[in-house]
């Protein structure tokens, strides 16, 4: 680095300096005359003579220059060639690779060697590697992924010292992103401009890809459903008709043919199935694409799983103590609702159930289920009209461990026979949302009256049950009801939903409807007798009626249903990489005393073969982060099992060998613009340089800037050092004069 | 005729039942026995024709057309008391209501017989169908046996929605099932089988009739309809059924 001082004012210190001469021998003249003695005389004028000196340097306008030393004469000019697969594309004629070699031996490097470049060559894909000219020449463009970013750190890395530029000669197509803010932070900290030259065209070739497949989770048997398979075609003149194939378990299924097409264009091919017998299918769609050579086939295979099942997504289990008019219109609002089925049990005499929708002879065969495995195959249990004598306390038992420890859904439904005294204190009691009133009778309760929904109700999803409609409105329009079973108050943690229009209990508003976490479940009141009036009321809408029941069941259904949670990490899925899923513990009351925290997590591939089985320990919110190794292209399962081995989360990943290469094949020229700005450099199409002289030149004088070096410019002396060194030469020469007596008045 | 889904034993209470002594059992059936023969004959012992307003199973009465609904008077009384010897259900006494009143939606349940022709005005229409809409059940019984009601219900009944006309429902209708299962019904006067009909809406069985005298088979001991149509013992399991099934799809 070189520095030196220049004065922007020079006029400053040649007039100044004889002045200052001049003012001096002036003074010691006049003390001379006046006697003074010649040590004192000294010391005076060497003061005032040191505060002249100053401001004469200051007028004269002093600037610090300097500059950092011109690089040195060997740094070279890397250059850095793409040979991804996607430089393999024809264009014109010639694959982009081939393009790029012909730009580069025949201008490029002519150009730099005239200049008096060193260069120094790598080829690159998702690695870089260091290349001589005949290494360049006998490369086959056929990396599986472009990793510019890498290219330009690890370049940096092989050289000794920083390069004058970085020249890239790609398409622009990158799929790997890991190494940008390296690569980045190397281009900037050492001033290195990035010269990005983009070949090919930016329409791209002609591809053919699956892109996606996509089918139900889970069907029925004996019921059709349809597997699709979204292909996409691009930039095809015309494209001959193919066949797609159906694979169930590895067997071939289905074929079909697609019909000849022009165009790009992304489409389905559906394929209608139906299932004889339960259990997991595992579906493959296979593209068998038309022998054209110009066609690149970006992925040609799909999997996905179907779990063929009869068990109806949810079944709800509807208890009475009478037939009620209840019963009848809940089962209307659930009519047209095949995800949900209800099963009633309705006492009809003190020695006698009636079964309804029942899923063998033998369930619920002794009534009222007296163990949890008979409640299993519900998720949600409706109390209606019952009586304390109605439920065993072993009964009541089990209902509360399917709440509380099933993570099941308990509404009791009913009006002043339901919400009786002689429930109080009870197991049941115990795990609604309510305190039931002490007060027997229900004398003056059928007035009609108006349900009010409270604001946690109008922000809950249950209770939106019509589009374009506030909840308070449709609310509101409900129409009045007459009788209603008084309770005391909400529980502490209950959420109240509804309460009576004017009707004051010891501690509020009667509560008309509410609901609270218990356990891992939750449970829920609506003390309305005959709720049914809603549906046949003359002014009603009957579908906010079923809307409103489908979407409690289901809310009732779904808390605490999944202890843990299985997601998947933002990453691109491919073969011969470990994936890595999230395992979380998802917060629910259960969570909160559950003192067990080790649970085991499984991967396993289609085969069902154990890739990975660990032991883990896992809190409320904090993820778990797993990883197997996923090999070869397949659906691949984690599994979440707790202590006993019992699972409680699942989730198929499906890894496909997708030619990311291919998926756009268009030049990706912003990607080349983006790092050409942040760096200072330039991003050209080759075809806008036809003359490589002008190109180099355009590199050479981008080159040539770092080459000078940077200058940096300061003024000087403008500081509070100078101007106390003034001030004090000055006071100091100004007391002595004083205490001297000399020239003060 | 029992049904497999009707369970006779103490089910909310389960638990191993120990088999009585025999003799024991042989007194219990016949202790059965003599109720089930004079239950009929007793009030309804769960508070039939109380005005219990959180009593479940109330019926309309239709008053139509000419009719003020007084044909078979004590029919809704005994449907009502058949009701409650099949459940523990509380009972309201009937109401009489017009198909153009606002009480007609609040009752969820109509039962409408007569003798002769009648035609339904534009206003019943629609409220009809609003009702059918909302989830309302009718029944509905020609007396005696005399054609013209029957015939006016399948013509009038078939006008209330397009493409949805009134036909005889088969065998194998759950509603033979929903409490005593029922394989075939048999005429007294004539060699062929009764069957109901009945009219659905959007899938949903919502009106259903039945032209052989079911009103007075099963309320007065077919003694205005001697020898015709169903016997007493049937009618009184098909009005059941009616009345289940209504209260339970």
């Amino acid at each position: 680095m070189t520095s030196s001082l220049i004065f922007q004012f020079p006029l400053g210190w040649q007039v100044g300096l004889p002045m200052v001469v001049l003012l001096a021998a002036f003074a010691v003249w006049r003390q001379r005359r006046r006697g003074i003695s010649r040590p004192r005389i000294a010391l005076l004028a060497a003061l005032r003579v040191a505060a002249l000196l100053v401001l004469v340097f200051l007028a004269a306008r002093p600037i610090w220059f300097t500059r950092e030393p011109p690089a040195a004469a060997n740094r070279p000019v890397i250059l850095l060639v793409d040979r991804s697969e996607s430089m393999s594309l024809e264009e014109q004629g010639r694959s982009r690779y081939d393009q790029t070699l012909l730009f580069l031996r025949e201008r490029l490097l002519p150009a730099l060697k005239f200049a008096h470049f060193p260069v120094q060559a790598f080829l690159f894909d998702q690695g870089v590697e260091s290349a001589d000219g005949p290494k360049l020449a006998a490369a086959i463009p056929k990396g599986k992924r472009t990793n510019l970013a890498g290219a330009i750190a690890q370049s940096f890395s092989a050289a000794s010292q920083p390069p004058l530029a970085v020249v890239a000669l790609t398409d622009g197509i990158v799929n790997e992103s890991d190494d940008n803010a390296r690569a980045l932070t190397e281009l900037v900290a050492a001033h290195v401009p990035f010269i990005g030259v983009g070949f090919g065209t930016d329409q791209g070739v002609r591809t053919l890809s699956l892109r996606d497949l996509e089918a139900p989770a889970v069907v029925p048997t004996k019921t059709a459903f349809r597997i699709a398979a979204m292909i996409e075609m691009m930039n095809s003149d015309e494209l001959p008709a193919f066949e797609v194939v159906l694979f169930r378990d590895g067997q071939v299924l289905q074929k079909k043919t697609v019909s000849a097409g022009k165009g790009s264009r992304t489409w389905l091919e559906s394929f209608q199935v139906t299932e004889e017998k339960q259990g997991l299918r595992n579906y493959t769609v296979q593209l068998l694409p038309p022998q054209i050579p110009s066609l690149k086939c970006v992925n040609l295979l799909a999997n996905t799983a179907v779990h063929v099942s009869d068990e109806k997504e949810l079944r709800v289990l509807y208890i009475q103590g009478s037939l009620t008019w209840d019963y009848k219109f809940i089962n209307l609002a659930l009519h047209n609702d095949q995800t949900i089925k209800i099963t009633g049990l309705t006492r009809t005499s003190k020695q006698s159930v009636f079964r309804q929708n029942v899923e063998s002879a033998g369930e619920l065969l002794n009534g009222f289920p007296t163990t949890l495995e008979e409640l299993a195959p519900f998720r949600v249990v409706v109390l209606s009209n019952l009586r304390p004598a109605d439920l065993t306390p072993a009964q009541q038992d089990v209902l509360a461990r399917f709440c509380g420890e099933m993570g099941g859904g308990v509404l009791m439904i009913g009006g002043p026979a339901t919400f009786d005294a002689s429930w109080q204190s009870s197991r049941l009691e115990q795990l609604l949302p309510v305190v039931f009133s002490a007060n027997s009778g229900v004398l003056g309760l059928d007035r009609p009256f108006h349900l009010q929904l409270t604001e946690d109700a109008l922000q809950h999803p249950v209770f939106q049950i019509a589009e374009g409609q506030a909840p308070r409105e449709t609310w509101a329009a409900l129409p009045t009801f007459t009788q209603y079973g008084r309770v005391d108050a909400a529980k502490p943690g209950a959420q109240v939903w509804a309460l009576h229009q004017s009707d004051e209990g010891p501690r509020g508003r009667r509560i008309l409807m509410a609901s609270q976490r218990y356990g891992a479940g939750l449970s829920a009141v609506i003390t309305i007798q005959n709720f049914w009036r809603w549906r046949l009321a003359r002014d009603a809408e009957p579908q906010q009626f079923d809307r409103f029941w489908r979407q409690l069941f289901r809310f009732l259904s779904e808390v605490g249903r999944q202890d843990v949670s299985v997601h998947l990490a933002d990453q691109d899925l491919r073969p011969q990489m470990d994936v890595q899923v999230l395992i979380e513990k998802q917060p629910n009351p259960k969570n909160l005393t559950d003192t067990n925290r080790k649970y085991f997590v499984r991967a396993e591939d289609s085969e069902k073969k154990v890739l990975q089985e660990e032991s883990v320990e896992l809190e409320t919110l904090h993820p778990v982060n797993f990883k197997f190794h996923a090999e070869k292209p397949g659906i691949y399962t984690v599994t979440v099992l707790d202590i006993n081995k019992v699972p409680i989360a699942t989730k198929p990943i499906e890894v496909r060998d997708i030619n990311v290469e291919f998926q756009n094949t268009g030049r990706d020229m912003e990607t080349l613009r983006q790092w050409a700005a942040i760096s200072d450099g330039l991003a050209v199409k080759v075809e806008d340089c036809p003359d490589a002289g002008d190109l180099v030149a355009q590199i050479k004088s981008k080159i040539e800037q770092i080459r000078l070096g940077k200058q940096t410019r300061r003024p000087v002396g403008v500081n509070a050092w100078v101007l106390t060194w003034v001030v004090a030469c000055l006071g100091a020469e100004w007391l002595l004069r004083k205490a001297w007596e000399v020239d003060i008045q | 005729m029992t049904n497999p889904l009707f369970l006779a034993s103490n089910n909310f209470l389960p638990g191993p039942h120990p088999r009585p002594w025999p003799a024991l059992a042989v007194i219990k059936r016949l202790l059965c026995l003599v109720l089930l023969l004079v239950a009929p004959l007793a009030p309804a012992a769960t508070g039939a024709g109380s005005d219990d307003k959180q009593a479940t199973f109330f019926m309309g009465r239709v008053r139509y057309s000419s009719n003020d609904g007084n044909d078979c008077g004590s029919v809704g009384e005994q449907l009502m008391r058949l009701v409650s010897r099949a459940s523990t259900i509380k009972i309201q006494e009937e109401r009489r209501v017009k198909l153009t009143d606002a009480e007609l939606f609040e009752t969820p349940f109509l039962f409408m017989n007569g003798h002769n022709d009648f035609v339904f005005t534009e206003a019943e229409m629609a409220n009809l169908r609003k009702f059918f809409g909302h989830g309302g059940f009718f029944f509905s019984s020609g007396c005696c046996t005399n054609p013209n009601f029957p015939k006016a219900w399948r013509r009038e009944f078939s006008r209330l929605f397009p493409n949805e006309k009134v036909k005889p429902i088969p065998y194998d209708h759950v509603i033979y099932r929903s409490f005593y299962t029922i394989d075939r019904i048999r005429c007294l006067n004539e060699p062929r089988d009764i069957q109901l009909e009945g009219l659905f809406h959007e899938g949903n069985l919502v009106a259903v009739m039945c032209e052989d005298g079911l009103c007075c088979a099963f309320s007065a001991d077919n003694t205005c309809n001697e020898g015709k149509g169903v016997s007493p013992e049937d009618g009184q399991k098909l009005a059941l059924n009616i009345a289940i099934y209504a209260l339970t799809h």
